[in-house]
Protein backbone atom coordinates (compact mmCIF):
# COMPACT_ATOMS: atom_id res chain seq x y z
CA UNK A 1 0.00 0.00 0.00
CA UNK A 2 1.29 3.48 -1.32
CA UNK A 3 0.12 6.64 0.75
CA UNK A 4 0.96 10.26 -0.23
CA UNK A 5 -0.68 13.55 0.98
CA UNK A 6 -1.96 15.91 -1.12
CA UNK A 7 -0.42 19.17 -0.47
CA UNK A 8 -1.65 21.44 -3.75
CA UNK A 9 -4.23 20.62 -6.23
CA UNK A 10 -4.31 23.22 -9.29
CA UNK A 11 -6.68 22.31 -12.50
CA UNK A 12 -7.65 23.76 -15.25
CA UNK A 13 -10.46 23.31 -17.63
CA UNK A 14 -10.27 25.99 -20.88
CA UNK A 15 -12.47 22.78 -22.82
CA UNK A 16 -13.21 24.08 -26.33
CA UNK A 17 -10.50 27.22 -25.89
CA UNK A 18 -8.90 27.85 -28.95
CA UNK A 19 -5.14 28.11 -28.35
CA UNK A 20 -5.15 31.68 -29.74
CA UNK A 21 -7.65 32.30 -26.55
CA UNK A 22 -5.53 30.30 -23.91
CA UNK A 23 -1.87 32.07 -24.85
CA UNK A 24 -3.52 35.66 -24.74
CA UNK A 25 -5.09 34.10 -21.18
CA UNK A 26 -1.71 32.31 -19.51
CA UNK A 27 1.00 34.26 -21.53
CA UNK A 28 1.62 36.99 -18.02
CA UNK A 29 3.08 33.64 -16.61
CA UNK A 30 5.70 32.80 -18.58
CA UNK A 31 8.96 34.75 -19.55
CA UNK A 32 9.07 37.76 -21.88
CA UNK A 33 7.79 36.23 -25.02
CA UNK A 34 8.38 32.24 -24.46
CA UNK A 35 4.14 31.69 -24.99
CA UNK A 36 4.24 32.65 -28.37
CA UNK A 37 6.23 29.71 -29.30
CA UNK A 38 4.19 27.61 -26.55
CA UNK A 39 1.60 24.62 -27.86
CA UNK A 40 -1.55 24.93 -26.17
CA UNK A 41 -0.98 22.18 -23.66
CA UNK A 42 2.34 22.91 -23.14
CA UNK A 43 0.80 26.70 -21.91
CA UNK A 44 -1.97 24.75 -19.91
CA UNK A 45 0.64 22.44 -18.25
CA UNK A 46 3.89 24.96 -17.77
CA UNK A 47 1.39 27.48 -16.24
CA UNK A 48 0.03 24.72 -13.50
CA UNK A 49 3.47 23.11 -13.05
CA UNK A 50 5.02 26.61 -11.69
CA UNK A 51 2.06 26.81 -9.49
CA UNK A 52 3.41 24.15 -7.78
CA UNK A 53 6.76 25.53 -7.29
CA UNK A 54 9.10 22.71 -8.15
CA UNK A 55 12.49 22.03 -7.14
CA UNK A 56 15.39 20.61 -8.76
CA UNK A 57 14.41 17.41 -6.36
CA UNK A 58 11.41 16.89 -6.92
CA UNK A 59 10.27 13.94 -9.22
CA UNK A 60 7.84 14.64 -12.06
CA UNK A 61 5.47 12.18 -13.96
CA UNK A 62 3.26 13.60 -16.49
CA UNK A 63 0.53 11.84 -18.37
CA UNK A 64 -1.04 12.25 -21.70
CA UNK A 65 -3.15 10.05 -23.79
CA UNK A 66 -3.09 12.16 -27.57
CA UNK A 67 -0.14 14.76 -26.09
CA UNK A 68 1.02 17.62 -28.98
CA UNK A 69 -1.84 16.71 -31.02
CA UNK A 70 -1.91 20.55 -32.91
CA UNK A 71 1.92 20.46 -33.49
CA UNK A 72 1.82 16.91 -34.88
CA UNK A 73 -1.12 17.72 -37.00
CA UNK A 74 0.46 21.08 -37.98
CA UNK A 75 3.89 18.98 -38.66
CA UNK A 76 2.25 16.59 -41.12
CA UNK A 77 0.58 19.64 -42.97
CA UNK A 78 4.36 20.67 -43.39
CA UNK A 79 5.40 17.61 -45.46
CA UNK A 80 7.30 16.80 -47.84
CA UNK A 81 9.32 19.93 -46.54
CA UNK A 82 9.06 19.27 -42.64
CA UNK A 83 8.94 21.90 -40.73
CA UNK A 84 12.34 21.21 -37.94
CA UNK A 85 10.18 23.47 -35.20
CA UNK A 86 7.05 21.36 -35.54
CA UNK A 87 9.32 18.00 -35.19
CA UNK A 88 10.53 19.03 -31.99
CA UNK A 89 7.43 20.33 -30.80
CA UNK A 90 5.62 17.22 -31.12
CA UNK A 91 8.01 14.86 -29.37
CA UNK A 92 6.49 13.75 -26.65
CA UNK A 93 6.94 15.12 -23.46
CA UNK A 94 7.28 18.85 -25.28
CA UNK A 95 4.32 20.02 -23.45
CA UNK A 96 6.49 19.99 -19.94
CA UNK A 97 9.50 20.72 -21.56
CA UNK A 98 8.57 24.02 -23.32
CA UNK A 99 7.46 25.76 -20.09
CA UNK A 100 10.59 23.72 -18.08
CA UNK A 101 13.61 25.26 -20.64
CA UNK A 102 11.75 28.66 -20.87
CA UNK A 103 12.45 29.18 -17.45
CA UNK A 104 15.99 26.93 -17.20
CA UNK A 105 13.98 24.90 -14.35
CA UNK A 106 16.00 21.78 -14.26
CA UNK A 107 14.75 17.90 -13.01
CA UNK A 108 16.13 14.96 -11.18
CA UNK A 109 13.36 13.02 -12.05
CA UNK A 110 10.81 13.21 -15.06
CA UNK A 111 8.70 10.27 -16.15
CA UNK A 112 6.07 10.89 -19.58
CA UNK A 113 3.81 8.41 -19.67
CA UNK A 114 1.37 8.16 -22.36
CA UNK A 115 -1.75 5.58 -22.71
CA UNK A 116 -5.37 5.26 -23.40
CA UNK A 117 -7.43 7.62 -21.82
CA UNK A 118 -9.41 4.32 -20.22
CA UNK A 119 -5.89 2.66 -18.62
CA UNK A 120 -3.70 5.79 -18.46
CA UNK A 121 -4.05 6.67 -14.57
CA UNK A 122 -3.26 3.09 -13.39
CA UNK A 123 0.13 3.62 -14.77
CA UNK A 124 0.76 6.87 -13.78
CA UNK A 125 -0.34 6.72 -10.11
CA UNK A 126 1.91 3.49 -10.16
CA UNK A 127 4.65 5.34 -11.30
CA UNK A 128 4.41 8.79 -8.90
CA UNK A 129 3.56 6.60 -5.76
CA UNK A 130 6.12 3.62 -6.30
CA UNK A 131 8.94 7.28 -6.97
CA UNK A 132 11.01 7.44 -3.78
CA UNK A 133 11.38 11.31 -3.90
CA UNK A 134 10.00 13.28 -0.85
CA UNK A 135 7.67 15.40 -3.31
CA UNK A 136 6.08 14.10 -6.72
CA UNK A 137 4.47 15.91 -8.88
CA UNK A 138 1.92 14.43 -10.45
CA UNK A 139 0.81 16.34 -13.98
CA UNK A 140 -1.20 15.72 -17.10
CA UNK A 141 -3.75 17.08 -20.12
CA UNK A 142 -4.90 16.96 -23.28
CA UNK A 143 -5.93 19.86 -25.78
CA UNK A 144 -8.74 19.57 -28.02
CA UNK A 145 -7.62 18.47 -31.91
CA UNK A 146 -9.06 19.37 -35.40
CA UNK A 147 -8.56 16.65 -37.62
CA UNK A 148 -7.15 14.53 -35.87
CA UNK A 149 -10.18 14.65 -33.22
CA UNK A 150 -12.27 14.18 -36.16
CA UNK A 151 -10.87 10.63 -36.46
CA UNK A 152 -11.43 9.74 -33.28
CA UNK A 153 -7.28 9.90 -32.38
CA UNK A 154 -7.53 13.06 -29.91
CA UNK A 155 -8.85 14.88 -27.25
CA UNK A 156 -12.50 16.39 -27.70
CA UNK A 157 -11.41 18.59 -24.69
CA UNK A 158 -8.82 20.42 -23.73
CA UNK A 159 -7.64 20.10 -20.04
CA UNK A 160 -5.48 19.55 -17.17
CA UNK A 161 -4.32 19.19 -13.81
CA UNK A 162 -1.41 19.31 -11.39
CA UNK A 163 -0.38 17.40 -7.94
CA UNK A 164 1.96 18.07 -5.88
CA UNK A 165 2.49 15.13 -3.80
CA UNK A 166 4.08 14.31 -0.25
CA UNK A 167 5.22 11.68 1.46
CA UNK A 168 5.17 12.90 5.36
CA UNK A 169 4.39 17.03 6.13
CA UNK A 170 5.15 18.25 8.69
CA UNK A 171 3.24 18.66 11.94
CA UNK A 172 3.27 22.40 11.09
CA UNK A 173 2.35 22.31 7.95
CA UNK A 174 -0.69 19.85 8.51
CA UNK A 175 -2.64 22.90 7.52
CA UNK A 176 -1.83 22.82 4.03
CA UNK A 177 -2.61 19.07 3.67
CA UNK A 178 -5.60 19.09 0.92
CA UNK A 179 -6.31 15.47 0.50
CA UNK A 180 -5.01 12.33 0.59
CA UNK A 181 -3.79 9.49 -2.02
CA UNK A 182 -3.67 5.57 -1.69
CA UNK A 183 -3.06 2.56 -3.92
CA UNK A 184 -3.39 -0.46 -3.32
CA UNK A 185 -2.50 -3.86 -5.50
CA UNK A 186 -5.49 -5.21 -6.52
CA UNK A 187 -6.28 -8.41 -8.65
CA UNK A 188 -8.19 -7.23 -10.51
CA UNK A 189 -6.62 -7.23 -14.23
CA UNK A 190 -9.26 -5.64 -16.67
CA UNK A 191 -9.42 -2.14 -17.05
CA UNK A 192 -10.75 0.54 -14.25
CA UNK A 193 -13.89 2.17 -14.16
CA UNK A 194 -11.74 5.50 -13.59
CA UNK A 195 -10.96 7.28 -17.37
CA UNK A 196 -8.14 9.91 -17.75
CA UNK A 197 -10.96 12.49 -17.95
CA UNK A 198 -13.30 11.59 -15.36
CA UNK A 199 -10.13 11.87 -12.72
CA UNK A 200 -9.39 15.24 -13.97
CA UNK A 201 -13.38 16.03 -13.22
CA UNK A 202 -12.65 14.50 -9.99
CA UNK A 203 -9.90 16.63 -8.80
CA UNK A 204 -11.15 19.65 -10.62
CA UNK A 205 -14.23 19.46 -8.22
CA UNK A 206 -12.47 17.61 -5.49
CA UNK A 207 -14.69 14.95 -5.03
CA UNK A 208 -13.62 11.91 -3.35
CA UNK A 209 -13.71 8.23 -4.93
CA UNK A 210 -12.59 5.01 -4.06
CA UNK A 211 -12.64 1.73 -6.51
CA UNK A 212 -10.43 -0.22 -8.88
CA UNK A 213 -8.79 1.53 -11.34
CA UNK A 214 -7.10 -1.00 -13.62
CA UNK A 215 -4.01 -3.01 -14.10
CA UNK A 216 -3.67 -4.46 -10.60
CA UNK A 217 -4.32 -1.38 -9.04
CA UNK A 218 -7.32 0.21 -6.04
CA UNK A 219 -7.38 3.68 -5.60
CA UNK A 220 -8.42 5.63 -2.81
CA UNK A 221 -8.92 9.55 -3.07
CA UNK A 222 -9.94 11.68 -0.10
CA UNK A 223 -10.19 15.34 0.26
CA UNK A 224 -9.89 16.64 3.85
CA UNK A 225 -11.72 20.76 2.56
CA UNK B 1 18.20 15.63 -1.80
CA UNK B 2 15.58 12.99 -2.95
CA UNK B 3 16.31 9.25 -2.97
CA UNK B 4 17.61 8.26 -5.97
CA UNK B 5 18.29 4.83 -7.09
CA UNK B 6 21.87 4.66 -6.89
CA UNK B 7 21.15 4.77 -3.27
CA UNK B 8 18.57 1.55 -3.49
CA UNK B 9 19.20 -2.20 -3.72
CA UNK B 10 20.71 -3.35 -7.37
CA UNK B 11 17.93 -5.69 -9.95
CA UNK B 12 18.79 -8.42 -11.59
CA UNK B 13 18.57 -8.39 -15.30
CA UNK B 14 17.33 -12.17 -16.78
CA UNK B 15 17.52 -12.14 -20.09
CA UNK B 16 17.73 -9.60 -22.92
CA UNK B 17 16.87 -9.46 -26.44
CA UNK B 18 17.26 -7.49 -29.35
CA UNK B 19 16.46 -6.79 -33.41
CA UNK B 20 18.60 -4.04 -35.54
CA UNK B 21 19.13 -4.11 -38.80
CA UNK B 22 21.70 -6.58 -38.57
CA UNK B 23 19.03 -9.15 -36.77
CA UNK B 24 18.97 -10.58 -32.87
CA UNK B 25 21.52 -10.04 -30.44
CA UNK B 26 23.93 -12.36 -31.43
CA UNK B 27 24.20 -11.53 -35.12
CA UNK B 28 24.00 -7.34 -34.10
CA UNK B 29 27.25 -7.95 -31.57
CA UNK B 30 28.87 -9.61 -34.61
CA UNK B 31 27.98 -7.20 -37.23
CA UNK B 32 29.78 -4.44 -34.78
CA UNK B 33 32.32 -6.72 -34.12
CA UNK B 34 33.31 -7.38 -37.62
CA UNK B 35 33.12 -3.31 -38.14
CA UNK B 36 30.59 -3.43 -40.65
CA UNK B 37 27.81 -0.71 -40.52
CA UNK B 38 24.27 -1.61 -41.08
CA UNK B 39 24.05 1.74 -42.61
CA UNK B 40 23.29 2.52 -45.93
CA UNK B 41 22.54 5.57 -48.18
CA UNK B 42 18.01 5.83 -48.25
CA UNK B 43 15.78 7.90 -49.74
CA UNK B 44 14.82 10.33 -46.83
CA UNK B 45 11.16 10.15 -47.37
CA UNK B 46 10.84 7.57 -49.38
CA UNK B 47 9.25 8.23 -52.70
CA UNK B 48 8.06 11.81 -51.76
CA UNK B 49 12.26 12.98 -51.09
CA UNK B 50 15.13 11.41 -52.96
CA UNK B 51 17.70 13.07 -51.03
CA UNK B 52 20.01 10.30 -49.52
CA UNK B 53 20.57 9.87 -45.72
CA UNK B 54 22.13 6.67 -43.76
CA UNK B 55 19.35 4.32 -42.46
CA UNK B 56 19.74 1.01 -40.83
CA UNK B 57 16.55 -0.52 -41.68
CA UNK B 58 15.56 -4.64 -41.03
CA UNK B 59 14.31 -5.02 -44.91
CA UNK B 60 14.74 -3.61 -47.94
CA UNK B 61 11.24 -1.76 -47.57
CA UNK B 62 11.99 1.85 -48.88
CA UNK B 63 10.78 4.61 -46.06
CA UNK B 64 6.68 3.55 -46.84
CA UNK B 65 4.24 3.01 -44.29
CA UNK B 66 2.16 -0.24 -44.95
CA UNK B 67 -0.82 -1.62 -43.73
CA UNK B 68 -0.25 -3.26 -41.06
CA UNK B 69 3.37 -1.35 -40.26
CA UNK B 70 6.43 -2.98 -40.42
CA UNK B 71 6.90 -3.25 -36.82
CA UNK B 72 3.73 -4.77 -36.35
CA UNK B 73 4.90 -8.12 -38.88
CA UNK B 74 8.49 -7.96 -37.11
CA UNK B 75 8.02 -7.90 -33.53
CA UNK B 76 5.40 -10.98 -32.70
CA UNK B 77 8.12 -13.01 -34.80
CA UNK B 78 11.45 -11.84 -34.10
CA UNK B 79 9.85 -11.99 -30.31
CA UNK B 80 7.88 -14.70 -30.11
CA UNK B 81 9.43 -16.13 -26.96
CA UNK B 82 7.84 -13.01 -24.78
CA UNK B 83 4.26 -14.05 -26.25
CA UNK B 84 1.68 -14.68 -23.45
CA UNK B 85 3.45 -16.02 -20.21
CA UNK B 86 1.13 -14.38 -18.20
CA UNK B 87 3.02 -11.50 -19.21
CA UNK B 88 0.91 -7.90 -18.87
CA UNK B 89 -0.91 -9.51 -15.38
CA UNK B 90 -0.26 -7.39 -12.38
CA UNK B 91 2.64 -9.62 -10.90
CA UNK B 92 3.85 -9.95 -14.43
CA UNK B 93 3.47 -6.28 -15.84
CA UNK B 94 5.29 -5.03 -19.13
CA UNK B 95 6.83 -1.81 -19.32
CA UNK B 96 6.71 -0.24 -23.26
CA UNK B 97 9.00 2.65 -23.99
CA UNK B 98 9.22 4.00 -27.45
CA UNK B 99 10.14 7.54 -28.89
CA UNK B 100 7.95 6.71 -32.55
CA UNK B 101 5.51 3.92 -31.68
CA UNK B 102 3.60 3.71 -34.70
CA UNK B 103 3.69 7.67 -35.85
CA UNK B 104 4.94 6.87 -39.06
CA UNK B 105 1.24 5.46 -39.59
CA UNK B 106 -0.06 9.25 -38.87
CA UNK B 107 1.89 10.08 -42.16
CA UNK B 108 0.99 7.21 -44.04
CA UNK B 109 -2.89 7.87 -43.77
CA UNK B 110 -1.64 11.73 -43.96
CA UNK B 111 -0.41 10.94 -47.18
CA UNK B 112 -2.93 8.62 -48.70
CA UNK B 113 -5.97 9.16 -46.91
CA UNK B 114 -6.03 5.11 -46.06
CA UNK B 115 -7.95 4.83 -42.91
CA UNK B 116 -6.03 1.12 -42.91
CA UNK B 117 -2.99 3.72 -40.92
CA UNK B 118 -5.40 4.85 -38.27
CA UNK B 119 -5.45 1.56 -36.11
CA UNK B 120 -1.55 2.49 -35.28
CA UNK B 121 -1.18 6.08 -35.25
CA UNK B 122 -1.20 7.05 -32.06
CA UNK B 123 0.94 5.62 -29.27
CA UNK B 124 -1.62 3.95 -26.94
CA UNK B 125 -2.97 2.27 -30.17
CA UNK B 126 0.04 1.22 -31.62
CA UNK B 127 0.74 -0.63 -28.25
CA UNK B 128 -2.88 -2.06 -28.41
CA UNK B 129 -2.05 -3.41 -31.12
CA UNK B 130 1.35 -4.70 -30.15
CA UNK B 131 -0.02 -5.84 -26.42
CA UNK B 132 -2.64 -8.17 -29.08
CA UNK B 133 -0.34 -9.54 -31.33
CA UNK B 134 2.07 -11.02 -27.70
CA UNK B 135 -0.96 -12.31 -26.40
CA UNK B 136 -0.39 -9.88 -23.13
CA UNK B 137 -2.50 -8.94 -20.46
CA UNK B 138 -3.68 -4.72 -19.57
CA UNK B 139 -1.03 -4.43 -17.02
CA UNK B 140 1.04 -2.14 -19.51
CA UNK B 141 2.68 1.11 -18.27
CA UNK B 142 4.07 3.27 -21.12
CA UNK B 143 7.25 5.51 -21.08
CA UNK B 144 7.82 8.36 -23.97
CA UNK B 145 10.97 10.16 -23.02
CA UNK B 146 12.45 10.87 -26.63
CA UNK B 147 16.44 8.56 -26.33
CA UNK B 148 16.50 8.09 -22.95
CA UNK B 149 13.34 6.22 -22.75
CA UNK B 150 14.04 2.52 -22.17
CA UNK B 151 15.82 3.84 -19.32
CA UNK B 152 12.89 4.93 -17.69
CA UNK B 153 11.28 1.11 -18.19
CA UNK B 154 14.09 -0.21 -16.48
CA UNK B 155 14.09 2.07 -13.45
CA UNK B 156 10.41 2.14 -13.33
CA UNK B 157 10.97 -1.59 -13.50
CA UNK B 158 13.19 -2.02 -10.82
CA UNK B 159 10.89 0.39 -8.75
CA UNK B 160 8.33 -2.21 -8.95
CA UNK B 161 10.14 -5.02 -8.46
CA UNK B 162 11.57 -3.12 -5.19
CA UNK B 163 8.32 -2.65 -3.55
CA UNK B 164 7.40 -6.10 -3.76
CA UNK B 165 4.32 -5.36 -5.93
CA UNK B 166 5.60 -7.65 -9.04
CA UNK B 167 7.52 -10.89 -9.70
CA UNK B 168 9.19 -9.91 -12.48
CA UNK B 169 8.96 -6.96 -15.14
CA UNK B 170 9.18 -7.33 -18.59
CA UNK B 171 10.93 -3.87 -20.33
CA UNK B 172 9.83 -3.95 -24.17
CA UNK B 173 10.89 -1.25 -26.66
CA UNK B 174 10.62 -0.66 -30.39
CA UNK B 175 11.06 2.44 -32.78
CA UNK B 176 10.99 1.84 -36.43
CA UNK B 177 11.69 4.28 -38.91
CA UNK B 178 9.46 6.18 -41.03
CA UNK B 179 9.18 9.02 -43.21
CA UNK B 180 7.57 11.39 -39.85
CA UNK B 181 10.77 11.16 -38.12
CA UNK B 182 13.74 11.06 -40.50
CA UNK B 183 11.54 14.23 -42.31
CA UNK B 184 11.63 15.76 -39.02
CA UNK B 185 15.81 14.57 -38.19
CA UNK B 186 16.65 16.03 -41.99
CA UNK B 187 14.84 18.62 -41.48
CA UNK B 188 17.33 19.27 -38.11
CA UNK B 189 20.09 18.94 -40.89
CA UNK B 190 21.82 16.52 -38.09
CA UNK B 191 20.86 13.95 -40.49
CA UNK B 192 22.46 14.59 -43.72
CA UNK B 193 23.94 12.65 -46.40
CA UNK B 194 27.39 11.84 -44.49
CA UNK B 195 27.77 8.54 -42.55
CA UNK B 196 27.80 8.99 -38.67
CA UNK B 197 31.14 8.82 -36.98
CA UNK B 198 31.32 8.87 -33.31
CA UNK B 199 33.80 10.95 -30.67
CA UNK B 200 34.94 11.67 -34.15
CA UNK B 201 36.73 15.31 -34.38
CA UNK B 202 35.62 16.56 -37.75
CA UNK B 203 34.20 19.25 -39.68
CA UNK B 204 30.63 18.40 -40.02
CA UNK B 205 28.59 16.69 -37.46
CA UNK B 206 26.05 13.38 -38.77
CA UNK B 207 23.74 10.96 -37.16
CA UNK B 208 22.47 7.81 -38.77
CA UNK B 209 19.03 6.30 -37.76
CA UNK B 210 18.14 2.75 -36.87
CA UNK B 211 15.50 0.45 -36.39
CA UNK B 212 15.20 -1.27 -32.91
CA UNK B 213 13.16 -3.49 -31.09
CA UNK B 214 14.67 -4.79 -27.51
CA UNK B 215 13.49 -6.45 -24.57
CA UNK B 216 14.79 -6.96 -20.81
CA UNK B 217 13.27 -8.73 -18.20
CA UNK B 218 13.91 -7.63 -14.55
CA UNK B 219 13.76 -9.94 -11.36
CA UNK B 220 14.68 -9.42 -7.80
CA UNK B 221 16.82 -12.71 -7.58
CA UNK B 222 16.88 -14.20 -10.89
CA UNK B 223 19.92 -13.81 -13.16
CA UNK B 224 23.56 -13.34 -13.98
CA UNK B 225 23.64 -9.98 -14.05
CA UNK B 226 23.06 -6.77 -12.35
CA UNK B 227 21.61 -3.45 -12.96
CA UNK B 228 23.01 -0.64 -10.53
CA UNK B 229 23.38 3.32 -9.63
CA UNK B 230 20.45 3.70 -12.08
CA UNK B 231 20.76 7.78 -12.53
CA UNK B 232 18.89 10.27 -14.25
CA UNK B 233 18.74 13.87 -14.95
CA UNK B 234 17.14 16.60 -17.42
CA UNK B 235 18.68 19.66 -17.53
CA UNK B 236 15.97 21.69 -19.44
CA UNK B 237 18.33 24.18 -20.98
CA UNK B 238 17.27 24.04 -24.57
CA UNK B 239 15.17 21.56 -26.44
CA UNK B 240 17.50 19.93 -28.67
CA UNK B 241 21.12 21.35 -27.28
CA UNK B 242 22.87 20.73 -23.80
CA UNK B 243 24.61 23.32 -21.15
CA UNK B 244 27.81 24.47 -22.95
CA UNK B 245 29.89 23.62 -19.63
CA UNK B 246 28.62 20.16 -20.27
CA UNK B 247 27.24 20.27 -16.59
CA UNK B 248 24.18 17.91 -17.24
CA UNK B 249 26.07 14.86 -18.57
CA UNK B 250 28.53 15.56 -15.29
CA UNK B 251 25.33 15.30 -13.05
CA UNK B 252 24.26 12.51 -14.25
CA UNK B 253 27.45 10.34 -14.58
CA UNK B 254 28.70 11.61 -10.79
CA UNK B 255 25.38 9.21 -9.40
CA UNK B 256 27.33 6.49 -11.00
CA UNK B 257 31.19 7.14 -10.55
CA UNK B 258 29.71 7.45 -6.86
CA UNK B 259 28.91 3.86 -7.10
CA UNK B 260 31.59 2.26 -8.89
CA UNK B 261 33.27 1.44 -5.34
CA UNK B 262 36.68 0.27 -7.10
CA UNK B 263 35.67 -1.35 -10.10
CA UNK B 264 37.52 -1.25 -13.22
CA UNK B 265 34.30 -0.26 -16.30
CA UNK B 266 34.73 0.21 -20.07
CA UNK B 267 31.65 2.75 -20.91
CA UNK B 268 29.03 2.08 -23.63
CA UNK B 269 28.37 5.80 -24.68
CA UNK B 270 25.50 7.53 -26.29
CA UNK B 271 27.09 8.63 -29.50
CA UNK B 272 25.09 9.71 -31.85
CA UNK B 273 27.65 11.50 -34.28
CA UNK B 274 26.88 14.84 -33.23
CA UNK B 275 30.13 16.86 -32.45
CA UNK B 276 28.82 19.36 -29.71
CA UNK B 277 27.07 16.39 -28.00
CA UNK B 278 29.79 13.87 -28.65
CA UNK B 279 32.66 16.54 -27.04
CA UNK B 280 30.45 16.78 -24.13
CA UNK B 281 30.01 13.55 -23.31
CA UNK B 282 32.86 11.98 -23.94
CA UNK B 283 34.57 14.83 -21.94
CA UNK B 284 31.95 14.29 -19.06
CA UNK B 285 32.54 10.39 -19.40
CA UNK B 286 36.95 11.20 -19.28
CA UNK B 287 36.51 13.12 -16.22
CA UNK B 288 34.19 10.71 -14.08
CA UNK B 289 35.55 7.92 -15.43
CA UNK B 290 39.35 8.50 -16.07
CA UNK B 291 41.32 6.21 -18.19
CA UNK B 292 38.22 4.29 -19.05
CA UNK B 293 37.97 2.79 -23.05
CA UNK B 294 34.37 4.42 -24.43
CA UNK B 295 32.34 2.72 -27.23
CA UNK B 296 29.76 4.28 -29.00
CA UNK B 297 27.83 1.72 -32.10
CA UNK B 298 25.18 4.04 -33.17
CA UNK B 299 27.91 4.21 -36.76
CA UNK B 300 26.86 0.83 -36.87
CA UNK B 301 23.51 0.27 -36.24
CA UNK B 302 22.15 3.57 -36.30
CA UNK B 303 20.47 5.68 -33.63
CA UNK B 304 17.38 3.67 -32.50
CA UNK B 305 15.95 6.64 -31.11
CA UNK B 306 13.79 5.86 -27.98
CA UNK B 307 14.64 2.02 -27.27
CA UNK B 308 18.69 2.67 -27.96
CA UNK B 309 19.15 2.26 -24.36
CA UNK B 310 17.61 -1.10 -24.54
CA UNK B 311 19.01 -2.37 -27.82
CA UNK B 312 22.07 -1.02 -26.42
CA UNK B 313 21.90 -3.28 -23.23
CA UNK B 314 21.29 -6.63 -25.50
CA UNK B 315 24.06 -5.88 -27.05
CA UNK B 316 26.26 -5.40 -24.32
CA UNK B 317 24.93 -8.17 -22.27
CA UNK B 318 26.44 -10.54 -25.82
CA UNK B 319 29.57 -8.64 -25.53
CA UNK B 320 29.69 -9.20 -21.82
CA UNK B 321 29.08 -12.92 -22.42
CA UNK B 322 31.08 -13.81 -25.25
CA UNK B 323 33.85 -11.07 -22.94
CA UNK B 324 34.61 -9.28 -26.66
CA UNK B 325 33.21 -5.73 -26.55
CA UNK B 326 32.86 -4.50 -30.37
CA UNK B 327 35.04 -0.93 -31.19
CA UNK B 328 33.31 2.68 -32.38
CA UNK B 329 32.20 1.27 -35.64
CA UNK B 330 32.22 3.91 -38.10
CA UNK B 331 34.73 6.25 -36.23
CA UNK B 332 38.60 7.42 -36.54
CA UNK B 333 41.21 9.15 -35.74
CA UNK B 334 41.33 12.00 -34.52
CA UNK B 335 39.19 11.21 -31.77
CA UNK B 336 37.21 13.64 -29.37
CA UNK B 337 39.19 11.84 -26.62
CA UNK B 338 42.07 9.49 -26.53
CA UNK B 339 40.17 7.03 -24.64
CA UNK B 340 37.51 6.50 -27.64
CA UNK B 341 38.06 2.91 -28.70
CA UNK B 342 38.00 2.25 -32.31
CA UNK B 343 39.12 -1.59 -32.00
CA UNK B 344 37.01 -4.16 -30.09
CA UNK B 345 38.94 -4.88 -26.99
CA UNK B 346 38.74 -8.08 -24.64
CA UNK B 347 36.30 -8.07 -21.63
CA UNK B 348 39.14 -9.38 -19.29
CA UNK B 349 40.33 -6.88 -16.85
CA UNK B 350 37.19 -4.73 -16.46
CA UNK B 351 34.48 -5.57 -13.59
CA UNK B 352 31.48 -3.26 -14.83
CA UNK B 353 30.30 -1.13 -17.79
CA UNK B 354 28.62 2.24 -17.76
CA UNK B 355 25.79 2.27 -20.01
CA UNK B 356 24.56 5.73 -20.99
CA UNK B 357 22.00 7.42 -23.09
CA UNK B 358 21.03 10.86 -23.79
CA UNK B 359 17.82 12.65 -25.07
CA UNK B 360 16.13 16.21 -26.83
CA UNK B 361 15.63 18.59 -24.18
CA UNK B 362 18.99 17.93 -22.30
CA UNK B 363 18.01 14.40 -20.55
CA UNK B 364 20.49 12.31 -19.08
CA UNK B 365 20.54 8.33 -18.02
CA UNK B 366 22.85 6.57 -16.92
CA UNK B 367 23.36 3.06 -15.06
CA UNK B 368 25.95 0.30 -13.77
CA UNK B 369 26.19 -3.25 -15.40
CA UNK B 370 28.24 -6.26 -13.80
CA UNK B 371 27.78 -9.45 -13.58
CA UNK B 372 26.87 -10.78 -10.46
Amino acid sequence: MFDRHITVSRTDDPGLELPAATRDRLKSRFPLGAARRMTQLGMIVGALIEELAPTGEDALIYASSYGETRAIEEYLASFPDASPTLFQTSIHPSAVQQGAISRKRSLREFFPLAGAPAELIAPALSVAMTNPAPRVLLVGGEERGTWLRELGLASERTYAFALALDRAPASENASTVLGSLTLSPSSAEEPGALSFSQWFDLLHQRKPWTGEIGSGWRLELRWST
Amino acid sequence: MAESLSTAPSIRLRESGCLTAYGDATATWQGLLSGRSALRLSAVQGPDKPDLVPLALRSDDALFETIPPRWHRALPVAFASLRGQGWGTPRRPVVVTSSNFGVGSLHGYARSKDPGHLPYGVPFDSVHALRTAMEWGPSVTIFSHACITAHLGLLHGTRLLQAGVADDVLVFSFDFLSPFVAGGFYALKILNADFPTPYQEREIGSIGLGDGAAYAVLSRTAGDYRIEAQSIYNEMFHATSNQPDGSGFATCLREVANQLRGRRVWLKGHGTGTLEAGRLESAAFAEAFPSAPLVGWKGGIGHTLGSCGLVELAITLEALKARKIPGTVGSSRPTMQSTVALEPFDASGFDAVVCASNAFGGAHAAFLLSHV
